[in-house]
């Protein structure tokens, strides 16, 4: 799908670094210079008064150059993103296991790890909030409680033939990152400060570094080459990362180092957040869900983070890809003393849609259908088609790519076969499941759907290009350069994306929310338009056609020349014409600022216009399931995703893989438990179990949607990054599917998410216990 | 005595680098990935976990096989301590690429990698592309089986694999000779003139005395005079200690340089597992062999553990679940020790005394592990229960082996792994079920006991209640796999 005139897809200059480790991550920046490194001493215990600290050890172990405690912080003692609630480092009492409490730097990073094992902590223990139903009973939410309603469930329900109710867990996920947190924070002169960080967010982590620090904004520069991974967990709990290395840095008046050890990030940082959802739906006898109400309650952890904003959008996607006449939804975001829960990929949304697939699911079992049946009946099409908060899908392509993917794989034949080989098989049952996912694109927060750029061309006709999105792997440089190619007119080699710095581009919006090519593609654009208006009057000025001045208007740029519209003998070198514009002392440097437009939601009526516009995928997955053992093998996955007119094929079709294969790991094998007392057990790779090349589907068929164009986006672009995460719901429920054949599907297995062998093996022995009785 | 005779030499970066513990201020146990951070140009040997769990820091170790040729293989730099590449290569992925002046002309594997996308945010990227350079340099066929169990031991949390999959096979089945090939001959010249150095027998600094003896007589010996030293060979779980729990070790012993040990062999009735032996190897000779052991080993740990690490340190570290255990209890594997005084032979369920506790006694150690030969394999199971297919250690793993009479039971062993502090015979189970008709209801009552002869706990990997309905489902699978229906 690329475009036609296209230059030819070259290579990120960032891949061939990689491929051959050159590359450098935040860490590697720390080798090229004399530095310290820092260690984190953290809690102990999940919520406790800390009755004494002694440093005395610490402080004459070798190497050691500073330990500093919260009384050391100049500024305030804040790294809270949102709301302030979160310290920087405890003072008199801590919340959590793994919240912050002192910070040493020593000359190298063994010397920081024994001292650390000097210090002495003594805590009074204090009773601990560390389940949800207990925060459900005894404890407090954060932020507000939130819903969202249509129509009267009441008078639904009294119409529906069939009502079910029930509870469905969804774990917790540690995002795994490969490069865990880091920040380097270089001193500089007159208390200015270079932090080189880890972040999805650069100018929150400035923010949060000159609140800390005691000082404005603008001696603060945060720059961010790429990082090793992010997925929402670089979002804000990268800040506090960079504030101590800060703090680190100024107190020893050199450059610090302050990257976690793999489980200490695991064990410090938040991650998805569980949840433990009710729900009841009314259907008729046909399978159409008339009333559905669902009460949402998410373990925030210990602070508020960004808990409010993944409520509201778990509540926005309890709806899926469904209408639903009747609906009332409400959640609320439960305290408890773990550390604080966190964006993850889907942001909420996988929660919120977790719930109502799994009722379609229950109501497809209960009627003796097929769930596909069930889900293409509800499905938003026709005059079905405004969800339940008021915003009509336009653009939706959610019948077609299901009709298209039924088709492409074989899915009825498929399941007469399956069908087939459960009646044969007593010790092994296959199953399959195809799901749809509507996912809303924008921040919910609307006024962070902005962006800026900046945009050099130098006088020999290289430009030098910057915005406010960071590189997590996601390819949006290499996506931002190609579009700044194609509105410049240009070869791609011409253009270099510089790392994302604070003092280029400042008060940027989060990379986050899938929106960072939507948002920065557009101020790249923007940005472009001016040096283009410029350029355009400086050459226009200097050429005559047919005996008249040649008009701005009249210019073209492409294939690396500025050009005349209609008299071909008129054309020049890029180089040329920008140093026309040069002499004729116009500006070559250009910012470029964009606002999604058109973004509306008022709370107090739960309805408007969040999001602006809606990104459709399905897929389907078959599993074989060893009924004694628990394993699962994924036999065959086929995904049909819509990324409007691809920005880049390859890039999306590789976010689309990792973004199922990931949420595949939360469905099935990602399980996170935690003692009695609050301490996480699975802290590391040998018990956290993230998918191995070896748990992919044997068939792997990934396709993009033809054919959808959202005019209103980026050259007819979708955005990518989270909405395949639930694409995985298919793996999912196609395990359920393998469980219920156990019992000739006429039991409703106990299930939760993840779909662990656990799980499994729990599920299968209750309809083995109960299967007899079974009418 | 030659100056070289006090440093661990190898080759690095086309030339030869020698270590000297007693002026460099390196512990002897210094990994390799903590080694590779000290140097310009090697950070692309990457930290992700220094567990071994990742495959971020994997690196090719390159030396002399049997026939003379170069043998390459994936290891984690994470887990390798430095005396262990004495007389080797290290290749990290900042070699593959052929400098030609300015230009760098990737290796093709990472064109490969390159032209699928494998790649998004890179950070694991070295690491994939040195598992698939160790593939490349094996002679594997192109086959999506041998990609999967290559690149097991690397996570990637980005692409999926799916486009890391494609490229890896395409790399492969286009194999053509690069420029290892080209210098082969030079190296293997290089490499046997440090091998032909004496090399120093233990290291000593100010806080580790690190021995690595040549000899087995020379191990015994130094075992002798320090009964208190950590004994190691591939060193893959000390090494996590040191990594993890910022242990340093003030005595070690390393055997992988007592290349005696490294043997297999068979007679009629028993097959011979040299200690120093290393689970690839061992997988390759059980292949046509051992079925069960092979597919036992298939799913260990990963390629790159399985490159250094031994059947012996696995019976040694006598872990709860040591996913081989079972299957040498129900095989009454025997556990051959040696020491000065002289050697003996312990059956395997003796030798494992409690939680990670041995009968290894003061100066001794494993010399070989036998197995005797089952009268009947095909009635010889394996299983595990884990949560992940690859590189996960079982929740539950067992093993089984019936001998039937007319459909009857005569005898059957089965032991359990994750079930109680030490992997366990099923004693109860396994005299209900003798003398009675190998049939499924036979064996659902078994379950039952079953259930009742075991207490699990529940922990990171598992709740109580799921791996006793593992432990009771794997004997029914064992039936399911050997009744009289399967087998007539």
């Amino acid at each position: 799908m690329n475009n036609p005139g296209d230059h030819s897809v070259s290579h990120s200059e960032s891949n061939i670094l990689h491929v051959t480790g050159m590359s450098r991550f935040t860490g590697d920046l720390a080798q090229e210079m004399e530095c310290l490194f820092g260690k984190v001493v953290f809690s102990k215990y999940a919520h406790a008064r800390i009755s004494g600290i002694d440093i005395t050890k610490t402080l004459q172990a070798p190497g050691v150059q500073a330990v500093i405690s919260a009384a050391d912080i100049p500024g305030s003692n804040q790294t809270g993103p949102v709301f302030h609630d979160e310290p920087c480092l405890a003072e008199d009492t801590v919340q959590c296991i793994g919240q912050a409490i002192l910070l040493i730097a020593a000359t190298c990073r063994p010397e920081a790890e024994k001292a650390a094992e000097t210090v002495n902590i003594s805590y009074e223990p204090l009773p601990a909030i560390l389940e949800l139903e207990d925060a459900m009973q005894y404890g407090e939410i954060t932020g507000r409680e939130r819903w969202l309603k249509r129509g009267d469930t009441h008078a639904g329900f009294e119409q529906s033939e069939y009502l079910i109710e029930g509870q469905i867990r969804t774990g917790a996920q540690e995002h795994w990152y490969l490069e865990t947190q880091a920040s380097l924070a270089i001193p500089g002169e007159a208390g200015e400060i270079l932090i080189h960080s880890s972040t999805q967010h650069p100018s929150e982590t400035q923010a949060i570094v000159a609140e800390v620090l005691g000082i404005p904004r603008n001696k603060v520069t945060v720059e961010v080459h790429r990082m090793g991974g992010a997925f929402g967990g670089k979002e804000t709990q990268a800040n506090p990362v960079a504030a101590w290395a800060a703090l680190l840095a100024v107190k020893c008046g050199k450059p610090v180092l302050l990257q976690l050890s793999r489980q200490d990030d695991q064990r410090m940082t938040g991650k998805r957040h569980r949840f433990l959802s009710t729900y009841k739906a009314g259907f008729t006898a046909e399978g159409k869900i008339l009333a559905y109400e669902a009460s949402l309650h998410g373990d925030a952890g210990c602070t508020a983070d960004l808990s409010g904003a993944i409520l509201e959008r778990a509540l926005f996607h309890t709806d899926n890809a469904y209408y639903i006449p009747n609906i009332s939804v409400t959640g609320r975001m439960w305290k408890t003393n773990h550390p604080s829960n966190t964006a993850f990929r889907g942001f909420g949304g996988p929660q919120g849609m977790a719930v109502i697939e799994q009722v379609i699911d229950r109501i497809a079992r209960f009627l003796g259908k097929d769930p596909l049946e069930i889900r293409q009946l509800n499905l938003y099409q026709g005059v079905h088609n405004v969800t339940h908060y008021g915003q009509e899908i336009q653009d939706n392509h959610l019948e077609a790519i299901l009709q298209q993917l039924i088709h492409s794989a074989s899915y009825y034949q498929r399941r007469k076969e399956i069908n087939e080989f459960n009646s044969r098989n007593a010790f092994f049952k296959k199953g399959m499941a195809l799901t749809p996912v509507k996912f809303g694109i924008s921040f919910t927060t609307s006024y962070l759907n902005q962006a800026g750029a900046l945009v050099h061309i130098y006088q020999d006709g290289s430009i030098l290009l910057s915005h406010g999105g960071t590189e997590m792997g996601q390819g949006l440089h290499t996506k931002i350069r190609g579009i700044a190619a194609r509105e410049m007119g240009v070869a791609e080699v011409r253009i270099r994306v510089a790392p994302t710095n604070t003092s280029r581009v400042p008060n940027t919006s989060a990379t986050a929310a899938s929106s960072g090519s939507d948002l920065n593609g557009m101020a790249v654009k923007d940005a472009i338009d001016k040096l283009k208006y410029r350029i355009s009057e400086a050459v226009a000025g200097s050429w005559t056609s047919d005996g008249k001045a040649s008009r701005r208007e009249e210019i073209l740029f492409a294939n690396d020349k500025v050009s005349h519209r209609s008299d071909a003998d008129l054309s020049m070198s890029f180089e040329a014409a920008v140093q026309l514009a040069y002499k004729s002392k116009r500006s070559l440097s250009a910012t470029g600022y964009y606002a999604t437009p058109g973004l509306a939601f008022d709370p107090m009526t739960g309805k408007g216009h969040p999001f602006h516009y809606f990104a459709f995928g399905a897929a389907v997955s078959e599993v074989l399931l060893d009924v004694l053992t628990g394993r699962v093998s994924l036999l065959r996955t086929d995904i049909l995703h819509d990324t409007g007119t691809s920005l880049n094929p390859d890039i999306d079709k590789g976010q689309i893989a990792g973004g199922y294969v990931q949420g595949l790991g939360w469905c099935t094998s990602e399980i996170i438990r935690w003692d009695q007392d609050g301490r996480l057990l699975n802290h590391g790779p040998d018990t956290y179990k993230i998918p191995t090349i070896g748990d992919i589907p044997a068939a792997f068929n990934i396709a993009l949607f033809p054919g959808s164009h959202q005019p209103t986006a980026i050259h007819g672009s979708k955005a990518v990054g989270e909405p395949p995460l639930m694409l995985a719901f298919s793996a999912w429920l196609a395990v359920k599917d393998a469980i219920s054949a156990v019992a000739s599907h006429r039991k409703e297995p106990e299930f939760e998410l993840p779909a662990s062998v656990d799980t499994i093996l729990q599920a299968i022995f209750a309809l083995n216990q109960t299967n007899t009785s079974d009418p | 005595m030659p100056e070289s005779s006090s440093t661990v030499s190898f080759l690095l970066d086309g030339s030869v680098r020698s270590l000297d513990f007693s002026k460099d201020g390196l512990l002897p146990s210094t990994t390799v990935l903590d080694y590779l951070k000290r140097l310009q140009n090697h950070h692309g040997t990457r930290e992700a976990c220094r567990e071994g769990d990742c495959g971020a820091c994997t690196v090719v170790i390159a030396e002399e096989a049997p026939d003379g040729r170069l043998a390459y293989k994936a290891v984690n730099a994470c887990l390798l301590f430095l005396p262990a590449i004495h007389g080797k290569q290290l290749i990290t992925v900042e070699n593959l690429p052929l400098r030609d002046g300015e230009k760098l002309i990737l290796h093709p594997v990472q064109q490969a990698l390159l032209l699928h996308n494998g790649i998004q945010c890179g950070f694991c990227t070295p690491g994939v592309v040195m598992s698939m350079f160790a593939l490349y340099k094996s002679n594997a066929p192109a086959e999506e089986s041998l990609v999967r169990e290559a690149l097991a031991g690397n996570l990637c949390r980005c692409t999926g694999y799916h486009a890391i999959l494609q490229a890896c096979i395409e790399a492969i089945s286009q194999r053509t000779e690069d420029h290892f090939d080209i210098t082969e001959a030079e190296t293997l010249k290089i490499l046997r003139e440090i091998r032909n150095t004496q090399l120093e027998d233990s290291f000593r600094t100010r806080e580790q005395h690190y021995m690595i003896p040549r000899k087995l007589n020379q191990a015994l010996l130094m075992l002798q005079q320090y009964p208190a030293a950590t004994l190691v060979n591939g060193a893959s779980d000390v090494a996590v200690l040191q990594n993890i729990k910022h242990r340093i070790f003030p005595e070690i012993l390393d055997l992988s340089h007592v290349h005696e040990l490294d043997f297999f062999y068979e007679d009629h009735a028993n097959w011979f597992i040299g200690a120093g032996l290393r689970l690839q190897d061992l997988k390759t000779i059980a292949a046509g062999r051992m079925p069960v052991l092979h597919g036992l080993l298939l799913h260990f740990a990963s390629l790159q553990i399985r490159n250094v690490a031994t059947l012996a340190g696995n019976v040694a570290s006598a872990s709860p679940i040591g996913d081989a255990l079972p299957l040498l209890f129900v095989m009454d594997a025997r556990v051959h020790l040696a020491s000065v005084s002289g050697s003996r032979i312990v059956p395997i369920e003796a030798f494992i005394l409690s939680y990670r506790k041995t009968d290894l006694g003061p100066g001794e150690l494993i010399t070989m592990i036998s197995i005797p030969k089952p009268a009947r394999p095909s009635l010889l199971r394996w299983y595990k229960v884990s949560n992940r297919k690859d590189a996960d250690i079982a929740s539950v793993s067992a093993a089984f082996s019936v001998e039937l009479k007319d459909g009857v039971t005569s005898d059957i062993r089965i032991a359990y792994g994750g079930m109680a502090a030490t992997p366990l015979r099923a004693a109860q189970t396994e005299a209900f079920l003798k003398g009675k008709p190998w049939e499924r209801p036979v064996v659902e009552d078994a379950m039952q006991l079953l259930q009742n002869e075991f207490t699990p706990i529940g922990d990171a990997r598992s709740s109580a209640l799921a791996r006793t309905l593992a432990a009771r489902n794997l004997l029914l699978k064992y039936w399911s796999e050997t009744n009289a229906d399967v087998h007539e």
